[in-house]
């Protein structure tokens, strides 16, 4: 009961947070909504019993990643001037709503299809930051290796294209 | 009933590898260091000598077997087998295919040794000698193939050599122009062989398109048919021995060295023909019709290249309407029926021809290329080997008595008269005559009599001892040579006759020994004729007439190449030039363009989608995975 | 139970794909492919509890890892790009035309 209110709370917060940075005009409004999102998807995932994973998403995605685009937006120093006008916005939402429904509701349909079983006890270890461990180094070996080599790779490129004072005229 | 004999794929072999290893000698040192002459002429020399020691060794062969039996069979390798088509790369050596060889390979050896001198000091010495092996191989593949295929195989290598070498000095565009007429000329005579041999292997050949089965075989075939492959056949032999019409090329052809004329146009491939038809001599035996026709295009030619003959005054054109004449002479014995007399008139003819062609190169080379008689004269004390074994070539042309000549011409007409072509064998006396006439008038006005240019006379010298001494054996052979078939009148046994019987089918013609005597008299007595008619205007020295009226027409050959060129070739060539000025820029071009046209509009077109807004080629990803579930939904359903 | 995350998931993957549809500012594009991303999470995530492995968890973490190496370089060139062209314009960069 307390958990189905949670559920319905947390995916109303991030339906709207979700508008909210497709309707708003300033980026900046639009990345508050998008961390209302992503705090609000962190709790979907705890209710989920992914412990480690929500603890990552709030870390990770609403700590640094946000915060690194607010502030990049800060540092540009947007004025309304700096922005585009949108002004066709609305008519490409709609050629959107209406490009967009065949593949949700194909998609709905298929999930649909998935047979509706009982919410089962899973053990307490589950989601936890030992069995997510276990795994990840055993059976996930390899792609665990080659995204720390991602990492280094976008680590490189983030120094190159920083690095030289390119003066493009 | 035939034996195998492995040596015989051999005797074609060695020229063809002369031929390479010559030819690549010459090719890979001719620009930088080219290699001493004699080696050239030794390297040449040995392929065709050691295909006569091969002959020699099949002739000896074939006379230890008995008569019926004498046929030496290899078969290389198989060609090519496709349903009942089944052709061997085969050589089959008879009686017929021995003595062709024969002659062939000496008289060639002769030639090849005789051109070490004449082609002393030519840039392309190397590259002669190729050619000539090359041409001394095809010639051997064609006498000795074992069925038509083969033989075809080499009767096109001939036709290949003879424009290489007519062409040979290409530096001057007439000896090409003349190649290019040579080898157009085959061709237009080939397309008939190859309809001649097509519907013979639809008529007879399913079961083996190889002489020794199409024999078998040819009395079952359809007179229709039978009559249409022997004209066929002829129309082929036509084009490679020069009768009427398609002997045009043959004097042009004089445009190659003398050497040349001497082998290809003289002695051996111009007798291809003739081989052919004694060697197909079990069809035109059942359709005496054929043979007819046969004959008489062959007297017919006699007679107008005589005519041409008569007023030449290039010394290689007089010899090459000659050679023309006395092809006509063999067609008229073959066609007769008489196949052995035909077949020994290529023989001796093949002696004195090739010796009268290498002693006008003689001249010709003495004189440093002087070609026209009427500036040549009084050369007997200066030339005098020349002189003499020319005069013995002479004699032998004209059919004089005791000269080898004399039977083999005598031996044609006479199977002319006892087969009852009376008309034939008047205009063949009549023909002997002319020759007798045009020969001696050559050889008055080149040897006897005052000189006409004294410059040119006096530098003039004997020839080197490598170009006398073939003229010298030549000589002993055109004189001799008559003793292989002896009428019976003489004292002989007609030996040539017998030993070819086992390879044709010939029906000997009788009549009683007074008529032979009769016909034989006759003969001499044009001859004679002829011989004291030259006399009385050439003996002394004459000058150059006028030529009014008949004698005109005559040198200018009765104006027949102009009419072929009037008649065949500048319409083909309108035609050509049509084709290339309106056919096709507009009809073939302008589909190629269209095409082209179209995927231009196409492209320009597309380009309309690529606007550079990286959203919207976001936009066009979303609108495809729309249309994709789209369809995939549908489908489930 | 679990296909009330799927549908959820499947809304924000949608609401996503408006973004990158209809925004021309740069940034408002970026953050809408985060937003997808994050939808894909969802959903992994929801499959994971649906057949009590792991690995779900684990391509969670991936997923993140890789959204964050994206995040890093992509306003790396969106700050170059307004340097170059002062415009937060997508419709401006159009070299690739024609």
């Amino acid at each position: 009961m307390f958990a189905e209110g949670l559920f319905i709370a947390f995916s109303a917060l991030s339906v709207l947070g979700a508008l909210g940075l497709v309707l708003f005009r300033h980026p900046m409004n639009g990345a508050m909504s998008l961390i209302v999102t992503m705090i609000s998807l962190a709790g979907l995932y705890a209710l989920l019993s992914a412990k480690l994973i929500f603890v990552l998403q709030l870390i990770v995605y609403a700590g640094a990643i946000m915060s690194l685009i607010l502030f990049i937006i800060m540092f540009l120093n947007i004025q309304d001037s700096d922005l585009p006008e949108e002004k066709g916005r609305f008519y490409y939402l709609l050629g959107g709503l209406v490009a967009i429904i065949p593949i949700a509701s194909f998609l709905i349909k298929l999930v649909k299809s998935i047979p509706e079983s009982g919410t089962t006890i899973v053990g307490n270890g589950f989601g936890g930051v030992k069995e997510v461990g276990l795994v990840l180094f055993q059976d996930w070996l390899l792609p665990f290796e080659i995204v720390s080599i991602l990492l280094l790779v976008a680590l490189i490129g983030a120094v190159v294209l920083a690095g030289k004072r390119r003066m493009i005229k | 009933m035939e034996h195998t004999a492995t040596y015989l794929g051999l005797i074609p072999l060695f020229p063809l590898i002369g031929a390479v290893v010559i030819g690549l000698l010459h090719m890979l040192t001719c620009k930088n260091d080219p290699l001493p002459e004699k080696l050239y002429g030794a390297l040449a020399c040995i392929g065709p000598l050691l295909s006569f020691f091969l002959a020699v060794v099949v002739f000896v062969h074939l006379k230890g077997m008995p008569a019926e039996d004498r046929f030496l069979v290899h078969n290389v390798f198989t060609w090519f087998a496709v349903g009942d088509l089944h052709i061997d790369m085969g050589f089959l050596a008879d009686p017929l295919s021995s003595l062709m060889l024969l002659f062939v390979t000496f008289i060639g050896s002769l030639i090849h040794i005789y051109s070490i001198g004449y082609m002393a000091k030519d840039q392309n010495f190397g590259k002669f000698f190729s050619y000539m092996n090359l041409f001394l191989g095809s010639m051997l593949i064609l006498v000795l193939g074992s069925g038509p295929v083969v033989m075809f195989v080499g009767w096109e290598g001939v036709g290949l050599c003879s424009y290489l070498l007519i062409s040979f000095w290409s530096e001057d565009t007439n000896n090409v122009l003349a190649g290019n007429k040579a080898f157009i000329v085959n061709r237009i005579g080939d397309l008939g062989f190859v309809l001649g041999m097509s519907y013979l292997f639809w008529a007879i050949g399913t079961s083996g398109f190889d002489y020794l089965s199409l024999k078998a075989n040819a009395p079952s075939i359809d007179p229709a048919i039978g009559i249409a492959v022997c004209l066929l056949l002829f129309v082929g032999a036509c084009g490679k021995s020069a009768q009427i019409p398609l002997y045009v090329w043959l004097p042009d052809a004089m445009a190659g060295p003398t050497p040349v004329s001497a082998l290809i146009h003289a002695a051996t491939m111009v007798t291809a023909g003739v081989y052919m038809v004694a060697r197909f001599s079990f069809l035109y035996s059942e359709f005496p019709i054929a043979g007819s026709v046969v004959a008489w295009v062959g007297i017919l030619t006699a007679l107008l290249s005589a005519i041409f003959g008569m007023f030449q005054k290039d010394i290689k054109k007089i010899l090459a309407y000659s050679t023309v004449s006395q092809l006509g002479y063999m067609f008229a014995g073959v066609g007769v029926a008489a196949y052995s007399a035909g077949i020994f008139h290529v023989f001796t003819h093949a002696f004195f021809k090739a010796l009268l062609f290498l002693g006008a190169g003689s001249v010709i080379y003495a004189l440093h290329h002087e070609q026209d008689i009427w500036k040549m004269g009084g050369l007997k004390e200066k030339l005098p080997t020349t002189y003499k074994t020319m005069l013995i070539g002479a004699l032998a042309l004209a059919g004089f008595p005791l000269f080898s000549g004399f039977f083999s011409k005598d031996e044609i007409l006479f199977s002319a008269l006892a087969t009852g072509h009376t008309g034939i064998w008047m205009i063949g006396v009549f023909v002997a005559g002319m020759t007798a006439y045009y020969t001696f008038r050559m050889i008055f006005l080149v040897f006897h009599g005052k000189p006409r240019v004294q410059d040119s006379f006096d530098h003039a010298h004997e020839p080197p001892a490598v170009m006398t001494v073939p003229l010298i054996i030549l000589a002993v052979g055109a004189a001799l040579a008559g003793v292989l078939n002896l009428p019976a009148i003489f004292g002989g046994n007609l030996n040539v006759s017998h030993w070819l019987a086992p390879s044709l089918i010939e029906h000997h013609p009788h009549m009683g020994i007074g008529s032979e005597i009769l016909a034989m008299i006759a003969s001499v007595v044009a001859v004679v004729i002829g011989i004291y008619i030259a006399f009385k205007k050439f003996g002394q020295g004459a000058e150059e007439p006028e030529f009014k009226g008949f004698a005109k027409w005559g040198y200018y050959k009765f104006y027949v190449d102009e009419i072929y060129n009037a008649v065949f070739v500048q319409p083909y060539k309108g035609f050509g030039s049509v084709i290339s000025r309106f056919l096709e820029p507009n009809v073939t071009d302008s589909h190629v363009r269209f095409s082209s046209w179209i995927y231009r509009k196409a492209g320009t077109a597309f380009k309309v989608f690529q606007v550079g807004y990286v959203r919207v080629y976001a936009i066009y990803m979303v609108i495809g995975l729309s249309l994709m579930s789209l369809f995939i939904s549908q489908s489930i359903n | 139970m679990i296909q009330d995350y799927l549908i959820l998931s499947v809304i924000l993957f949608s609401l996503g794909i408006l973004g990158v549809f209809s925004r021309r500012n740069v940034f408002a594009v970026f953050m809408s492919i985060e937003l997808m991303l994050n939808a894909a999470n969802l959903a992994f995530l929801a499959f994971s509890r649906l057949h009590e492995s792991m690995d779900g968890h684990v391509l969670a973490m991936m997923v993140m890892a890789v959204a964050a190496s994206e995040a890093a370089l992509a306003l790396a060139v969106v700050i170059l790009l307004h340097k170059h062209k002062g415009k937060l314009d997508t419709n401006v960069f159009s070299v690739l035309k024609g």
